[in-house]
């Protein structure tokens, strides 16, 4: 299990967090994501063996936001 | 029964209106959310609808009606529980809750400068304005997003209509005193219940012609909120700064500059004894501005007739006087003696009804 910090673009308010915090319920190998609208990040710790970071970051474009790891 | 018919008329007509200038900024805030995501919503289906390579005149079609109605009934909701639990604790432990002048003009200057910096946060000035937004905690968000998938917007509209709690208008506050004098917390809670209740269809009149307006003008609308809690925001910093008689406020600023020497003879003639007389109605004090002879002990009456606006809640900050008026009748205010050259402010407790009394030689 590993810790990675991703920096997440296109929040606007304070609830997309939530929405962004989403994609653990897609991703199976995620244990746990909390995004930051006042940092423009999340951090995500997930078993790399199960789920890669491309998958993170194509799960977050999935909900209209853009990622990239920080 | 007949307390709380009067109670929800009280809140139907000058309630409403009267509390929509001071928590107007809340419920700014809750649609800002609301339709700040919508349209995130919107970016993100015609993305989608360009990959699927269709008409985006279609996915528009679906976005016509966003659901804002639910976060203004949540947000009402909320305001209306949150105040009769606040009616049952005035009801229940008297006076002990009423928040004196200097502590409420501190949230106001407080409140004003959060909406303030929300309105730069919306203008994208800085990011740090972003910490101004108000983020629910993540075992929060993390409960409602299992339990509700489309509960994604509940909190912050649950959380700013509770706030009102904290930035009662005069009006509510005059309406509080009233739950405190029931001494019962049954109907302390019942009595608020009533007025909120009151209030609540003319915040949600507003708030739809606001949600059709920004259903038209979409990101101009995003702008004219931003613009709104800005106007807003200034306006309840400078309240506040009224309330504490700062010279920094625009009345007093305003009133520096224009006001002439103190006292002159004529006036004085008008009111040859150590006794003024204020009229406090419901578009504020009048005459705004009294002269009084310095040295000596002055009598204040203030006098209501059918006055329900917060101008009957009456503050002289500088010599801590705070009084709650009948809404009819004649309240005396002692003044100790001031030396010539004084100028004492008073307003209403909310700082929106203002006037001074000068001293003269």
């Amino acid at each position: 299990m590993i810790k990675k910090t991703f920096r997440v673009e296109g929040m606007n308010c304070s609830n997309c967090p939530m929405e962004v915090e989403s994609i653990e319920d897609d991703l199976p190998g995620i244990k746990q994501v909390s995004a930051s609208y006042q940092k423009g990040n999340m951090v995500v710790e997930f078993d790399e063996t199960r789920v890669t970071e491309a998958q993170i970051i194509a799960a977050v474009v999935k909900r209209g936001y853009r990622a990239f790891l920080a | 029964m007949n307390q709380l018919f009067v109670a929800f008329i009280t809140g139907l007509t000058t309630g409403g209106l009267s509390c929509l200038a001071v928590q107007g900024g809340l419920l700014a805030g809750s649609l800002e959310n609301q339709l700040e995501q919508q349209l995130d919503q919107q970016i993100e289906q015609q993305i989608a609808a360009r990959r699927a390579h269709r008409s985006g005149k279609n996915q528009l079609r679906t976005l016509a009606h966003p659901r804002l109605a639910l976060p203004i009934l949540l947000f009402l909701a909320s305001k209306l529980v949150a105040y009769t639990l606040l009616g049952f604790l005035l009801g229940a432990l008297g006076s002990v809750l009423q928040l004196n002048a200097t502590t409420r003009a501190i949230l106001l200057i407080a409140i004003g400068i959060f909406m303030v910096g929300n309105a730069l946060r919306m203008f994208n000035v800085h990011p740090i304005f972003r910490y101004f937004s108000i983020e629910p905690p993540k075992f929060i968000t993390r409960y409602i997003r299992r339990k509700a998938k489309n509960g994604a917007n509940a909190f912050a509209p649950l959380f700013l209509g509770a706030l009102t709690v904290f930035i009662p208008c005069g009006v509510t506050q005059a309406m509080m005193s009233v739950a405190v004098g029931t001494g019962n917390a049954v109907l302390g809670a019942a009595l608020m219940f009533a007025f909120i209740l009151g209030t609540s269809p003319v915040f949600f009149v507003v708030a739809y012609l606001t949600m059709q307006l920004g259903v038209r003008l979409e990101k101009a609308f995003m702008r004219f909120v931003a613009i709104v809690l800005l106007i807003l925001g200034l306006v309840s910093v400078n309240n506040g700064l009224v309330l504490v008689g700062s010279p920094l406020s625009v009345q007093n600023l305003t009133s520096a500059l224009f006001t002439r020497a103190p006292a002159s003879q004529a006036l004085l003639a008008a009111s040859p004894s150590n006794t003024l007389s204020l009229s406090a109605s419901n578009s504020g004090y009048s005459p705004q501005r009294l002269y009084a002879l310095a040295g000596q002990p002055i009598q204040l009456n203030i006098v209501t007739e059918n006055t329900y606006s917060c101008a009957r809640d009456f503050v002289i900050q500088a010599i801590g006087v705070e009084k709650l008026l009948p809404q009819s009748g004649t309240v005396p205010v002692n003044i100790p003696a001031q030396v010539a050259g004084t100028i004492m402010r008073f307003s209403c407790s909310m700082g929106m009804y203002t006037g001074e009394i000068i001293f003269g030689p």
